[in-house]
């Protein structure tokens, strides 16, 4: 095992980290190339861009080209989409659980006696780690064919790393009631996940694959000094059906070497009989599984020394001098040896130590208990039996056998990423009273967060940095009580605003989390890109959502001046869809109010020049009037509105403006005089005279309309 | 929820597809025992779009048949009984193509056809309207070999969310501010929608909303189906204009009390599978929508909804196949398909 003596490091790392590893570019450009650039882009990915040296003649070359090189730091068991399908998978059981949580948090504030160590609590905790463990692959003894091969001793499932990382978890800090049969539930690991082992050393599972692949040629089979040593090794790691299955296999119970094989088939069966019967300290085995469980420890000695006894019996046995066969001699009398529990043979027969570990478990120490004393055992397997190479779920066992909870952190987070550490710190806490203070503590050198809520972080940070998982991140974000909100709210709004169907994604989340003012911001943000594309109409409609008046006004503004260009017919139809839009209520159209008045003031003067009666230019008048009376209505247009007045004022038949409005009008001006003077007052682009005609225009006008009011 | 008399359950088939999946439609079928659904997928890692066909053959495959790369990822579907295919894009291309996926017509962005993403096409025997949020709206006849016509062009000062035909020579369309308009060609000259509707549901904090999708029934094409910002489901009709019937939705009033969904409805179409129980003419028929809380219900006017779905992650679009309406196929944010079928 490496790593122990790493001057002093937590965990062992291992000699290939270091190799540098090299990532060709394919920019294609001519060099000399004058300068790079390199940044993050989303998820794993590094942009580099490839500035080349600007040289005279060169007008169609590209000046420079960014490429996007993917750095390639997960295992290839797992692919990113399997990666996604997790991620989405994980979301509802965590939810689920941070909610108990909540519910249990608030409980024990009313009743100090509730402890969220409650036989209850270990309920959900199991319940959640084994909606966890289901996505990462299915159960391996699901897969059953309907005819039974009889040469086929092995099934065919492909384990991952990750689902044995989880489930190693879930024995040692979720299920409670595997705590008093471990030694078992290892039994049961190994056997899942054995395989996971092989691409670097020989375990007995590849010994048992290639043992396969013979079996169909294999004529005599007892013959074979393979057959018997795979057997003793399944045997060794308590592989006991399959043991029993290749057992049946056996010449002797051929029909027509029954008879005179009798002997040697009353032993094979013995042999057989013995494996099938024996003792296991766990509540129940799954359906195929041989052996015969307990569940109470005293039952369970007795039991065990029954068998042992009976083992010995047999191999005192005088029967093994009438049986004929050497092979089957040696190998059944080896397999008895194995359950008497010798250590040398035990050695020789399994591969690396977790098997030895196994085999001590089943045929040395079965009483061990306690996770000191299982320690001390793997101690001492690892020393007789080291692995080939060192491999991240030996690492992660060797630090929960060793009750180090930061080893077994670093382990998850160095082995299987940030998505394992962040969902198994929810196991490992409701484990141990120790893994909860230890995650819980506020530390001085994170920033005064928590390790706890630091995982969560950086898993948020890996989720957010993709466009497809950047929306479950809040759910974690969320559940960070020191930074995450403010980092919810640096994701929201970093996320583009160009499409709608996003868009109102990212306001969906703003509102489930009640961000107001994120929303509104974004809402703005999302209104000014639009207005600024030239989507004019959605432009207005996102700033009236965001309820932003003074970005209203001002837009309310530059669509004056382009209203005001365009007096035609033609182009006020366009208007009418935007005016429909901002609908009649005044304070959600904010400065754009006036277009509405705007717009009746223009078609009644238009109605005019083509020579329509007074009636429209009473109705001109009118909106006139709304318009100079209205605040919104900026005084920069108050000139060229009583500029296109002019007609009006000096309506021949009759004037149309009574004495009170003619006053407003003149004190408009007025105003409008004053104001002239300030050095930031705008013109607006109208002959010089205007404002003397105006004031020209509205004097013969009080004039005329006081003679006629008298 | 409650859950008015005896419903038996759907079922629910999910398939995971490790791609984003961007619009879902039924296709008439190849052979009599397999389905055909048209898909457009988005592969977020390689950047490329595709536009696919699978056929389903319940309860357990979905094949991949035949498949096409648009241009650019596609944001709007739609399918006609004839086996046509029309798909939009966000660079603002428009396609048609057969159920084996060979184009039989493009019109390319660059052709002045819309500015910016068609947020919205309609595809009726051989005519196609498209819509987008730069307020343009143009129509493609599928013979007519890549010309469009201009309807109308908003400048940007409106824009569309969505459309659907209601007749050969009328369709409805959908955008801001809970807007809906009535377009007739045979007045085209008007040089704008004949009707306008403008929905007033705002509710407390929120000042107005979009509308997502619209439909017409092929039998009474007098009333629109509308879905929208916050749950929003309501029908205008057309023959009292000013009003509308809200059959989903909060901060409605006092006029409904159930709503299932409180964000964007995605999608909605009238449902034949639900037998209503009052058939009268001034009645709404049933309305199936999805949404961005991960419902797909099924409303009625004066009736208790009913879930079909309730998924931890947003439906984006669903298809009520025509030739078995009990079958709904529907496309999941988290990169899948389910496809439900009711008994």
């Amino acid at each position: 095992m490496s790593g122990e003596n790493q001057g002093g490091a937590i965990v062992p790392y291992s000699e290939e980290a270091k190799k540098p590893v090299v990532y060709p570019l394919r920019h294609g450009l001519k060099p000399p190339i004058s300068r790079l650039g390199i940044s993050w882009s989303r998820g794993n990915s590094l942009r580099v861009t490839v500035f080349q040296q600007p040289s005279e003649d060169s007008e169609n070359e590209v000046g420079g080209k960014a490429v996007e090189v993917r750095l390639d730091g997960r295992d290839g068991e797992i692919s990113d989409a399997q990666w996604r399908r997790i991620a989405y998978g994980s979301v509802s059981p965590f939810a689920l659980l941070q909610s108990r949580k909540n519910s249990f948090a608030s409980l024990s504030k009313i009743s100090s006696t509730t402890s969220p160590f409650d036989a209850e609590w270990w309920e959900y905790v199991l319940e959640y780690s084994k909606d966890i463990s289901s996505l990462l692959g299915n159960q391996t003894s699901t897969t059953q064919s309907l005819i039974e091969d009889p040469k086929e001793v092995l099934k065919d499932p492909e384990p991952s790393n990750l689902k044995a990382a989880w489930e190693l978890m879930e024995s040692f800090y979720a299920d409670k009631l595997s705590q008093a049969w471990l030694p078992e539930r290892l039994v049961d690991w190994l056997a899942d996940y054995d395989s996971l082992f092989s691409s670097t050393q020989e375990t007995v599972h590849s010994k048992l694959v290639d043992f396969q692949k013979d079996l169909v040629s294999l004529q005599v089979i007892e013959d074979e000094p393979k057959y018997w040593e795979v057997m003793s090794s399944a045997l060794a790691v308590g592989w006991l059906d399959i043991v029993v299955k290749l057992l049946r296999l056996h010449g002797s119970y051929q029909l027509d070497q029954l008879g005179n094989r009798e002997t040697e088939n009353g032993l094979v069966e013995a042999v057989a009989v013995l494996i099938s019967k024996m003792p296991r300290m766990r509540p129940e085995l799954e359906a195929g599984k041989l052996g015969e469980c307990f569940k109470a420890k005293p039952d369970f000695m007795k039991a065990w020394e029954k068998w042992r006894a009976q083992i010995a019996k047999l191999e005192c046995s005088t029967f093994w001098i009438q049986c004929a066969h050497r092979q089957t001699q040696e190998g059944l009398r080896n397999m008895l040896q194995i359950m008497l529990g010798n250590t040398n043979n035990l050695c020789t027969l399994t591969c690396h130590w977790m098997e030895l570990y196994i085999a001590h478990f089943l045929y040395i120490r079965p009483f061990t208990v306690g996770l000191e004393s299982m320690y001390g055992l793997a101690q001492k397997c690892i020393q007789l039996k080291p692995m080939a190479a060192s491999h991240r779920l030996m690492g992660l066992l060797i630090g929960i056998l060793g009750e180090n909870i930061e080893v077994v952190l670093a382990e998850c987070s160095k082995g299987f990423g940030p998505w394992m550490v962040t969902h198994a710190i929810e196991v490992l806490t409701a484990g141990s009273h120790q893994a909860d203070t230890l995650l819980h503590e506020e530390r001085d050198n994170l920033g005064g967060i928590s390790m706890e809520e630091l995982h969560r972080l950086v898993y948020a940070q890996v989720l957010s940095s993709h466009p497809l998982t950047w929306q479950i991140a809040p759910i974690y974000l969320t559940s960070c009580i020191k930074q995450g909100m403010g980092l919810l709210e640096m994701l929201l709004y970093k996320q583009p605003v160009d499409h709608n169907q996003l868009l109102l994604k990212n306001l969906e989340i703003c509102r489930l989390y009640e961000l107001d003012s994120v929303s509104s911001n974004i809402m703005k943000i999302a209104g000014m890109y639009n207005w600024k594309h030239g989507k004019k109409g959605s432009g207005v409609y996102w700033l009236q959502q965001a309820r932003d008046e003074a970005r209203l006004n001002r837009i309310a503004q530059q669509m004056f001046d382009s209203v005001g260009r365009s007096i035609s017919d033609e182009s006020f139809r366009q208007w009418e869809g935007l005016i429909q839009l901002l609908g009649s209520e005044p304070k959600t159209a904010g400065g754009l109010e006036f277009l509405h008045n705007y717009r009746d003031f223009k078609k009644s003067l238009l109605q005019i020049r083509d020579g329509k009666t007074t009636d429209a230019a009473r109705q001109a008048v009118e909106s006139l009037i709304s318009l100079m009376k209205n605040p919104c209505t900026p005084q920069r247009f108050w000139l060229p509105l009583l500029h296109d007045s002019l007609k009006l004022l000096n309506w021949e038949e009759r004037p149309l403006l009574n004495v009170l409005q003619t006053n407003l009008l003149l004190n408009k001006l007025q105003e409008l005089s004053i104001a002239r003077l300030r050095p930031d007052f705008i013109e607006a682009d109208l002959p010089p005279h205007a404002l003397s005609s105006v004031r020209l225009a509205l004097a013969t006008n009080l004039g005329r309309t006081t003679l006629e009011e008298q | 929820m409650a859950i008015t008399g005896v419903r038996t359950p759907p079922q629910v088939h999910r398939f995971p597809q490790s791609k984003y999946i961007d619009a879902v439609r039924w296709l008439p079928p190849l052979s009599p025992l397999s389905k055909l659904a048209v898909l457009a997928i988005y592969d977020t890692d390689a950047d490329s779009p595709s536009l696919e066909t699978h056929s389903i053959s319940l309860p357990a495959s979905l094949t991949p048949h035949s498949q096409w790369t648009p241009p650019t990822r596609i944001s709007s579907l739609s399918t006609s009984h004839q086996s046509l295919v029309a798909a939009s894009t966000l660079s603002g291309s428009l396609h048609v193509l057969s159920s084996a996926m060979q184009v039989l017509l493009s019109v390319d962005e660059n052709s002045g056809f819309h500015v910016g993403p068609i947020s919205g096409v309609d595809l009726t025997g051989s005519d196609c309207v498209s819509v987008g949020e730069d307020g343009r709206v143009n129509l493609v006849s599928v013979i007519g070999g890549g010309e469009f016509k201009r309807v109308y062009d908003g400048n940007g000062l409106v824009g569309f969310n969505c459309v659907k035909w209601a007749s050969p020579t009328e369709f409805v369309t959908g955008g801001f501010g809970y807007g809906l308009q009535w377009w007739d060609l045979r007045r085209a000259g008007s040089g704008g929608p004949v009707l306008q509707f403008k929905g007033n549901f705002g509710s407390q904090g929120k000042a107005s909303g979009m509308i997502h999708s619209v439909d017409i029934h092929p039998s009474r094409k007098h009333t629109c189906l509308a879905g929208g910002s916050s749950g929003t489901v309501f029908a205008w009709d057309l023959r009292w204009q000013q009003q509308s019937i809200v059959l989903s939705g909060v901060g409605t009033g006092e006029a409904v009390t159930h709503s299932l969904s409180e964000s964007e409805v995605w999608e909605v179409q009238y449902d034949c599978h639900t037998k209503s129980s009052n058939i009268s003419s001034s009645r709404v028929l049933p309305a199936m929508f999805c949404s961005e809380d991960g419902i797909l219900a099924v409303v009625e006017q004066g009736e208790e909804p009913f879930e079909l779905l309730a998924e931890p992650c947003a439906i984006n679009s669903f298809d009520i196949d025509p030739q078995n309406p009990s079958d709904v196929i529907c496309s999941l944010e988290w990169e899948s398909i389910a496809i439900v079928s009711r008994p």
